[in-house]
């Protein structure tokens, strides 16, 4: 039987063999693969504990920095001193959790470990200074910390941005999260923010698109004023409601009412009253196409280019070619239509801008240890968006809303504001409470964004004029003040 | 080689440990302290006296198969004490237990030789059978079977509402298999090879000879269906099928048996959740990553981060590896040791199982032969499927790795098992 023995000793050191080859592949050439993939926490356990850059406000306030733990000399603790107020653009870096935000998206500039490539090796044999690289932001303190009061609990998010370069001043999502919770090896706070209803670890700013509702006519409104179909002394029909199309569905007004007498009514007056009657058939008028074309300028239906992963906006212009009924009901910010915050404060940042649209950006500059500055974000021009006429048009007619119209709650005292209030309505749920408008004093000048998700602290009561508009004064008056 | 070179490669694999314990203890920027004397005097002591009573009752058995037995024991003590002193603690005491069984059965086989085993065959069926069966003995028994990971594989002692201590009688009842298979194929080989019978056109051998194996058959589907376990299923029908193999020559028994376990395994995917499961865990890793695939993904991580050198003992993560000290300790010292200490490992392995094979090739008669062969097998097939689980070559089956992972069961059966070998050896060449 020695045959037989041998044959299975030379299958069962063959098997061994191929657990050898196997091996040898694992660990050496598809290793590197599994050592830097993502959900390998090694990675996360080395980033987490290796020195890591600071990251400041303009002003140099610390967002996050690692300090030397007291028992090693190799390795740092993250933490982040100003915890839940920056806590979704800032993000996290941590063992059990992964990493968010900016100190994601800046993990390689932010990180120290350059120190095995050539050039790290170059720059150590030349004592040039190595180490981490900070980053400084855009962000103003008392900006973002007024969006955070100015919410006070509320579910919504505040985008503020300098419409002339883009600075982005403020982002703040409510409600929001101690990042403190998810750091260390045990975490125990992680889980529960992740399964709690509130989604606290969500940016609204930035990753939720909502029913923009009115604040959408300013878009619409462009579109009219674009293609030379209105302008602002344009009148329209004054119906008690708006029967659309091939549909039994009738669009009204907020207050059942007519936007004027009930006779004509001119565009600037149904802006600054928010008609729905008007603007749907200024939608039907100006075709789903025209106003996709034009809400596409001021960045939707594609990735806003930024620091940090923005949400699509969306206005399906193509499904809605052919349906008048569905299109009027979009040129009011309902149905098919969703952005989010940063999407609509980058509207209103190009109105306040003479029709340019500039890339937003948060990161100013990287600097290195000893604070000299090592690249700088210079503003960028993405592109004209709408035509210098009409931006003054929608800049005129966003100032008397705020003047005399529904956003009367967003005056600032010797400062020239304009603006737009929405109320979206939502299917079985309280309304979202919008604002998006400008404001200026001399050279200072803001954009901003406000919702309050299902009316906030207002509940069914809310309106945009109501809710959103005095948060958004708070904000802007806080950025002129400065 | 001699005795002499083996009492100081004992020696050296004593010192290994304690260099490894020392080596940890220094990565987690403390001393060395009483843990690495501890360790040393314990592998020293169990070896020790493994090799006293090789030189009393085994003097001319092969003097490789201790030094590579206690190099694995080694490794496996340190990697247990990285990741879980205290289990450390425990499976030191399970070496010295492990390794007094082992000279009270060289002690037994000295002084009337393996023929001995002959005489009880049938008992070692029926042992063979009963510790298979125990675990199914009721929960709340003080005696009791429980139930680990969907797997019902475990017998523990309680008193008084205190687990006393848990063992996995499966492990010995294989070694009891194995030792009845190899007495019982040697004085039936003959008319096991002999087909005499026609089914149709296939030929089988007369089917009263087929009795016996066929409870060895049914042990195996019993556990697969009653303790669910995949793993122990197949180890055990891979050792019975290759045993027959060895016998007659005849590659229809591995074949036929390989055909009814897939059988089984197929439709076991289907019956039970948890074996659907490993097979998803195998074939699809990376869809259900963080449930079904997160054991065998952080298994992968951690040799992949482990590449050429390894991190160094202490300095890796393989606490990030669930089940690190039993089913996945060879991920997590292929982690910290690199390719380098891996190979090592599955290098001694071989060398192993070499060394076993070469005694049954030397055996003069066929129930030394079978004997031999099926003691190598059982640690061969059970290295290759675990650490074939573990580096996804094949399903994980969740056994444990002789000698090194943490597990008293399992450390006390494979050190009886090279004890026999031992003993087999030398009275070949005596």
């Amino acid at each position: 039987m020695n045959t037989p023995i041998r044959r299975l000793a030379f299958i069962l050191l063959a098997v061994l063999g191929l657990i050898i080859l196997d091996l040898t592949y694992l660990q050496v050439i598809a290793g590197p693969r599994y050592r830097d993939d993502l959900r390998n926490p090694r990675v996360a356990a080395d980033r987490s504990s290796t020195e890591r850059g600071p990251i400041v406000t303009r002003e140099g306030i610390v967002l996050a920095e690692s300090t030397p733990d007291e028992d090693s000399a190799q390795t740092f603790t993250r933490s982040y001193p100003e915890g839940a107020l920056y806590a979704h653009a800032v993000g996290y870096t941590t063992l059990l959790f992964g990493s968010a935000g900016l100190e994601r998206s800046y993990a390689q500039d932010l990180s120290s470990d350059s120190d095995l490539t050539i050039s790290g090796v170059i720059d150590a044999l030349l004592g040039r200074e190595q180490g981490a690289e900070g980053i400084r932001l855009t962000f103003s303190h008392p900006v973002q910390e007024t969006a955070r009061q100015a919410l006070a609990g509320q579910t919504g998010a505040v985008v503020a941005i300098e419409p002339s370069t883009g600075e982005v001043l403020a982002l703040y999502s409510s409600p929001s999260y101690d990042p403190s919770v998810l750091l260390g090896e045990s975490a125990a706070g992680g889980d529960g923010l992740a399964v709690d209803p509130l989604t606290p670890l969500r940016d609204r700013t930035i990753d939720q698109i909502l029913a923009p509702g009115s604040v959408f006519k300013v878009i619409t409104a462009a579109a009219a004023l674009e293609g030379g179909l209105a302008n602002p002394d344009t009148l329209y029909d004054d119906p008690l409601e708006l029967a659309l199309p091939g549909s039994t569905a009738v669009i009204r007004n907020a207050d059942r009412g007519t936007c004027g007498d009930g006779t004509r009514v001119d565009l600037a007056t149904a802006f600054r009253r928010s008609c729905n009657t008007v603007f749907g058939q200024i939608g039907i008028d100006t075709g789903a196409e025209t106003i996709a074309a034009v809400a596409e300028a001021f960045g939707f239906n594609d990735e806003i280019p930024f620091d940090l992963p923005v949400l699509a906006s969306s206005f399906p212009g193509e499904s809605l070619a052919g349906d008048p009924a569905a299109t009027a009901q979009s040129a009011i910010g309902q149905r098919d239509v969703q952005a989010t915050p940063l999407q609509m404060a980058l509207v209103a940042a190009v109105v306040a801008n003479d029709g340019v649209l500039m890339r937003p950006y948060v990161v100013s500059e990287r600097f290195d240890r000893d604070l000299n500055i090592l690249a700088q974000s210079d503003p960028l021009e993405l592109r004209r968006a709408i035509s210098p006429g009409t931006a003054a048009a929608l800049s005129d007619m966003m100032q008397d809303v705020v003047e005399s119209g529904t956003g009367r709650a967003a005056q600032i005292a010797d400062a020239v504001v304009g603006g737009k209030t929405g109320t979206a309505e939502i299917p079985g749920s309280d309304p979202h409470a919008w604002f998006v408008g400008f404001a200026q004093v001399e050279d200072r000048t803001v954009a901003v964004a406000v919702v309050v998700e299902n009316g906030g602290d207002a509940g069914d009561e809310a309106t945009g004029g109501a809710v959103a508009a005095p948060i958004a004064r708070a904000v802007m008056e806080a950025w002129l003040r400065s | 080689m001699s005795r002499n070179a083996e009492a100081a490669l004992l020696a050296g694999a004593a010192v290994l440990a304690a260099l490894g314990i020392s080596i940890v203890r220094v990565a987690g920027g403390e001393s060395p302290d009483a843990q690495t004397a501890l360790t040393f005097l314990v592998v020293a002591l169990a070896f020790g006296s493994l090799h006293l009573a090789f030189r009393q009752w085994a003097a001319n058995a092969s003097p490789y198969l201790l030094p590579l037995t206690a190099l694995l024991t080694a490794v496996g003590l340190v990697e247990i004490f990285r990741l879980d002193p205290s289990a450390a603690g425990l499976q030191r005491w399970w070496l010295l237990i492990a390794a007094g069984l082992g000279v009270a059965t060289l002690a037994v086989l000295g002084s009337s030789g393996t023929d001995l085993l002959v005489r009880y065959r049938y008992l070692f069926l029926t042992a063979a059978v009963v510790s298979f069966m125990l675990p199914l003995l009721p929960s709340a028994w003080a005696l009791g079977g429980v139930e680990v990971n969907g797997s019902r594989l475990w017998l523990q002692l309680r008193l008084f509402d205190t687990t006393l201590v848990r063992f996995q009688p499966g492990e010995i009842g294989k070694l009891f298999l194995v030792i009845f298979l190899a007495s019982y194929l040697a004085s039936r080989h003959a008319a096991l090879t002999s087909m005499t019978r026609k089914l149709g056109k296939l030929s089988m051998p007369e089917p009263r000879q087929l009795f016996p194996l066929a409870i060895a058959w049914a042990v195996s589907l019993v556990i697969l269906v009653y303790q669910r376990d995949l793993g122990a299923s197949l180890l055990l029908l891979a050792v019975f099928a290759a045993m027959l193999y060895a016998a007659t020559g005849r590659a229809i028994y591995p074949l036929a048996g390989g055909g009814l376990f897939l059988a089984g395994a197929v439709v076991a995917g289907t019956a039970f959740d948890h074996v659907q499961r490993r097979y998803d865990a195998w074939l699809r890793p990376w869809d259900d990553f963080a449930d079904t695939g997160y054991q065998i993904g952080q298994s992968l991580f951690a040799l992949g981060s482990g590449s050429l050198t390894g991190s160094g003992l202490g300095l890796g993560r393989p606490d990030f590896i669930p089940s690190a000290t039993t089913d996945f300790l060879f991920a997590a010292v292929a982690e910290e040791t690199g390719l380098a200490g891996s190979l090592a490992v599955v290098a001694a392995y071989a060398l192993l199982v070499a060394v076993g094979f070469g005694i049954a090739l030397r055996a003069r008669d066929p129930y030394r032969k079978l004997l031999a062969a099926g003691l190598t097998a059982a640690i061969a097939i059970q290295t290759i499927l675990i650490i074939g689980g573990v580096i996804r070559l094949l399903p994980l089956t969740g056994i444990t790795l002789p000698f090194m992972s943490y597990g008293g069961s399992a450390l006390v059966a494979n050190m009886v098992a090279v004890v026999v070998l031992a003993r087999i050896s030398h009275e070949v060449a005596s």
